[in-house]
């Protein structure tokens, strides 16, 4: 009997116990929060002018053009040309032949060769075509060297660029895109024409919807990927 | 990047394309709007370090320093743009000769030493000084690059610890007519409008403003929108053919000062052509007139108070008489029907204008009155503080609006109200624990005045934080002698060598930009924040700490009792209590922290766009329509202010006009910009933009050397002829960036009467073959 009692108390005890803290933990987290509703403030919101999908297809219509190009593989760009123009991979590359006239923002001069590319013969070499020809105050970040000396010296060194060879997960799988898209989201306007340097250049102008099957590299924290032992990933829930 | 993290990255880049596979049309939008790391890199937010545009940056991080930037799309401000300095700002920490150690000058050299002794050196200095002269003769000037931070423990120190008013900053030189022309016109300070104004208006005039270069980001949103909508104009109304003439629909060419007259012309024009609206300019304004005959500030200690005297409508109107446009032709240059047509624009009903100016107006020795002009014009038509109405006043500094105008880093301001003010007074005394007594009611020394009682020995000590007076002073040979007079003390603290630290008996290396946590303030009232995202170089240290740590040394400690890790918080603090209210509240740093700014007056969670309308200000107080809160009765005021001429004009001995200022490459003296070997190698040196036709009378070919030759001093630079500028015959202009080739040499420290500002854009040479 005393025994019995002693359970019934002792469950008893245990609901009291469950029901004080349940109480506690739920107080805890209403407090927190309404506090984290206090910290509440209105975002701004606004349509970036920079949307990253925007020029995905531009100059798809080309496509068939590009296609059939003649290849000159003597007066294509190289690839370390390409990234000789930046201060750093992604940098605004620098104007590398004399202007026409420093006068102007250069959208009209800039855009006669740039926007749609073309053979000059001046400068033996096809012109590389804008990914965002709809801005068209050019100089304002693309400046024109005068010289190669320096001010003062400089501790600045470049990060390497992104391999180019090897970046596809598997024998034959597309390749992702090493890149940040923003201002340069239009595919084709620096990877297909002559201007395009031979490692960068596709095979398959046609395809269109690249990003059907090229991705941009992504920051794994960020998708909660874990490998296990055996090392096959699943993507652990939040 | 080792392998193992390689090849997850690739199982992460065919997941995501996996899954486009699967269900076609998913995005993973968040990602892609951020555009997340490239390999190992981490973007940090951060606004740029140059212009008052304030551009929100992703500044990208990889082993501890900066390697890259992009431009942040989530900022409102440049959407993801930035321009060619944004774009390589952080190569602006890494040239080879940053100072990372103190200097002292022993027997006339600059030799190293330890930051503790530097420190105290200085503190001992400044109390020395105290001690023998009076705390007067102490002076501090910063700078408009200053964080908040630091011109709020500058102000500390200097006014509410030492006791002086002697504490000015280099905005004095760009932003004090804009001041004053707010503050005479709305009694408030900084613009009513803001960016998103771009995205509504249908018109834009540049009152002598080459924005194209000198605010490109916001250029190219004015560009975007007239690409997008049809009916936008751009009016370049401007001294100089320039990249934002050629850009604009229709560039007007005037002579240097006659924009007072011209904005008159075109108020006479929309009274006259009754496109006035007289329910706004009677509902919502008072007509004042002011001083004339005001004088130039040319000799020492010069001294001008203005009159505000209240006039009836028909008074102003008989006030305008003189500047039909047809009379003014000759004066300005500028043909009636181009007045007319600019007076069309403004008064047309159904036009939402924008008027943009910056340096043109301010850097003018009638700065205040033209600015009060250019607003009589918006008021007159009631063109303002509404969507796209917008008379937008920009600035050059990232903080010139954040930290000088509204930290009030200028001798007759508190972070409050003014000094002359017991309020205000008392006010500062009470949040600084300081006694009320300590801070003094009158106003002392403006930048100019400081540096001629230097020369005097009305100044002994000085010190110098993050700006280059030895290259922007006008009439530079004066001021550069007077600081390097026996028994004067200067103190710089600077990231690199500048002829400024040259002239210093003590250089203390500073933590710039991100390499400290701070906040900067732009000129749409943004402010924005940021962290510490590298290691500071050597011994550098922050300007707040420096100023901090010799404080503490002259026995304020009590003053200022934070520790390194909480002192921008606790200054954030208590710098918002002056600001309380809807008028000017600050924003809550957690929300700074998590956004790429927000806007003051920052009310129940929410920036104000607009300030002065009831629909926009939760401040206004007379409902859904405008209140000038800033003036009595919540009416702006129209001025009555004339046509004054330049106080040098072109005569027989020297007949041309020079005109200063910058190009996009280089941002103020080039002591960042020109270590920036992309910038620098674009535009290597300063030269001087001549008219063809002058060029060819004297015989002088492009890039052959030229002297210029004012009545202060000479100088020899290469010609530009028909290149990125093109002055009209008789002017010439030359960008001030080149320590190498120093134009304020030849400048006239001339300024306005009432902003103090001196005026950089006139002033009376001769040219020849040199």
């Amino acid at each position: 009997m005393i025994t019995m009692r002693k359970k019934r108390f002792f469950t008893i005890g245990i609901f009291i116990v469950l029901m004080i803290s349940s109480i506690v933990i739920l107080d805890v987290s209403l407090i927190s929060g309404s506090e984290e509703a206090k910290l509440n403030f209105e975002k701004e919101s606004f349509s970036p002018s920079i949307p990253t999908e925007s020029g995905v297809f531009r100059r798809s219509e080309f496509a068939m053009d590009y296609e059939n190009m003649p290849e000159n593989e003597r007066l294509a760009r190289k690839l370390k040309d390409y990234y000789g123009n930046r201060a750093y991979p992604g940098a605004p590359p620098v104007i590398p032949h004399p202007l026409l006239s420093e006068k102007g923002i250069g959208g009209q001069s800039c855009l006669q060769c740039h926007e749609n590319g073309g053979y000059v013969d001046q400068f033996k070499a096809y012109t590389p075509v804008t990914p965002h020809p709809e801005m068209i105050n050019c100089r304002q970040c693309h400046v024109s060297p005068k010289t190669d000396e320096l001010f003062r010296l400089t501790n600045w060194t470049k990060t390497e660029h992104p391999d180019v060879e090897d970046n596809a997960a598997l024998e034959g799988s597309p390749p992702v895109i090493p890149h940040t898209l923003q201002m340069r989201e239009n595919c084709l306007a620096c990877h297909a024409g002559p201007a395009a340097p031979k490692e960068i250049k596709v095979t398959h102008a046609l395809r269109i919807n690249c990003r059907q099957c090229h991705v941009p590299v992504q920051d794994l924290t960020t998708l909660k990927i874990e490998w296990d032992s055996t090392d096959q990933f699943f993507r652990k829930p939040k | 990047m080792n392998r193992r993290e390689f090849i997850k990255r690739m199982a992460a880049a065919s997941a995501i394309t996996a899954a486009v596979a699967m269900f076609p049309g998913i995005v993973f939008a968040k990602e892609q709007m951020q555009n997340l790391p490239d390999g190992d890199i981490l973007w940090k937010k951060s606004p740029c370090r140059f212009c008052g545009v304030g551009c929100g940056l992703k500044i990208g991080l990889q082993e501890g320093k900066a390697v890259a930037v992009k431009g942040d799309p989530e900022s409102s401000v440049n959407k993801g743009l930035c321009c060619v300095k944004g774009y390589h700002s952080v190569m602006a920490l890494y040239a080879k000769d940053r100072l990372t150690k103190p200097l002292v000058r022993k027997n006339g050299k600059l030799v190293e030493t330890s930051m503790e002794e530097a420190l105290d050196l200085v503190a001992s200095k400044m109390q020395g000084t105290i001690d023998k002269h009076g705390k007067n003769a102490v002076s501090m000037y910063g700078s408009g690059q200053w964080t908040i931070p630091d011109g709020y423990v500058a102000s500390k120190f200097m006014k509410g610890a030492i006791g002086t008013n002697n504490l000015e900053a280099n905005a004095r030189l760009c932003m004090a007519s804009a001041v004053t022309g707010f503050l005479s016109s709305f009694g408030m300070d900084e613009p009513m409008g803001c960016y998103e104004d771009i995205d509504h208006a249908d018109v834009f005039v540049l009152w002598g403003n080459n924005m194209a270069e000198m605010h490109p980001v916001l250029f190219s949103r004015m560009l975007d929108q007239r690409m997008q909508r049809k009916n936008v104009k751009i009016i370049d109304l401007a001294t100089r053919t320039t990249r934002t003439s050629t850009a604009s629909d229709r560039s007007i060419l005037f002579k240097p000062q006659t924009d007072l007259a011209i904005a008159n012309a075109i108020c006479y024009e929309i009274i006259n052509n009754g496109w006035m609206d007289t329910g706004f300019v009677k509902n919502h304004c008072t007509i004042k007139k002011g001083k004339t005959n005001i004088g130039y500030g040319l000799e020492d200690k010069f001294a001008f108070k203005d009159e505000a005297k209240g006039i009836d409508f028909e008074e102003f109107k008989e006030f305008l008489k003189d500047y039909k446009p047809e009379d003014i032709q000759e004066l300005t240059g500028v043909s009636a029907k181009d007045i007319k047509y600019l007076a069309y624009l403004y008064g047309s009903p159904n036009q939402k204008v924008t008027s943009f100016w910056c340096m043109g107006m301010n850097q003018h020795t009638r700065g205040t009155w033209i600015n009060n002009l250019v607003y009589n014009i918006h008021l007159l038509v009631g063109k303002i503080s509404t969507p796209g109405n917008s008379p937008f006043s920009l600035t050059g500094q990232p903080s010139a609006c954040g930290t000088v105008r509204e930290v009030g880093t200028l001798t007759h301001k508190l972070p409050h109200g003014v000094v002359m003010n017991e309020k205000d007074r008392k006010m500062a005394a009470e949040i600084w624990k300081v006694p009320v007594e300590n801070i003094q009611p009158k106003p002392s020394l403006h930048t100019v005045e400081m540096f001629r009682a230097l020369d005097r020995g009305d100044v002994r000590f000085m010190w110098i934080q993050v700006t280059n007076p030895m290259v922007t002073m006008p009439k530079l040979k004066r001021y550069r002698e007077a600081a390097q007079k026996d028994d004067r003390f200067i103190v710089v603290s600077d990231v690199y060598p500048t002829p400024t630290t040259d002239i210093a008996d003590v250089v203390l290396p500073s933590a710039m930009w991100i390499e400290r946590e701070g906040m900067y303030g732009n000129s749409e009232r943004r402010t924005q924040h940021f962290d510490q995202l590298v290691d500071a170089p050597g011994e550098s240290m922050s300007d707040t700490w420096q100023i901090i740590e010799v404080a503490r040394r002259m026995g304020f400690e009590k003053l200022f009792p934070w520790t390194y890790d909480n002192h921008i918080e606790e200054i954030w603090k208590e710098y918002s209590l002056f600001h309380k209210g809807k008028k000017h509240g600050m924003v809550p740093l957690e929300v700074l922290k998590s956004e790429p700014g927000a806007q003051w007056p920052y009310v129940d969670g929410k920036s104000t766009k607009w300030r002065f309308h009831g629909k926009y200000d939760p401040a206004c107080s007379k409902g859904d329509t405008y209140d000038f809160y800033g003036k009595p009765e919540g009416k702006a005021w129209i001025w009555a202010r004339p046509y004054e001429p330049a106080p040098e004009e072109q005569d027989q001995e020297y007949p041309f006009l020079l005109n200063t200022g910058r190009v996009v490459e280089h941002w103020h003296t080039g002591s960042m910009t020109r270590r920036i070997p992309v910038l620098h190698q674009a535009v290597p040196n300063g030269y001087v933009e001549l008219h063809p036709e002058d060029a060819k009378i004297m015989g002088v070919r492009n890039g052959e050397k030229v002297k210029l030759t004012s009545r202060r001093g000479e100088i020899e630079l290469p010609a530009s002829i028909n290149e990125r500028g093109k002055p009209v015959r008789g002017h010439v202009f030359v960008p001030f960036f080149d320590e190498g080739l120093l134009i304020n040499e030849l400048t006239l420290d001339a300024f306005c009467p009432i902003s103090k500002q001196p005026d950089y854009k006139k002033c009376a040479i001769k040219v020849g073959k040199a």
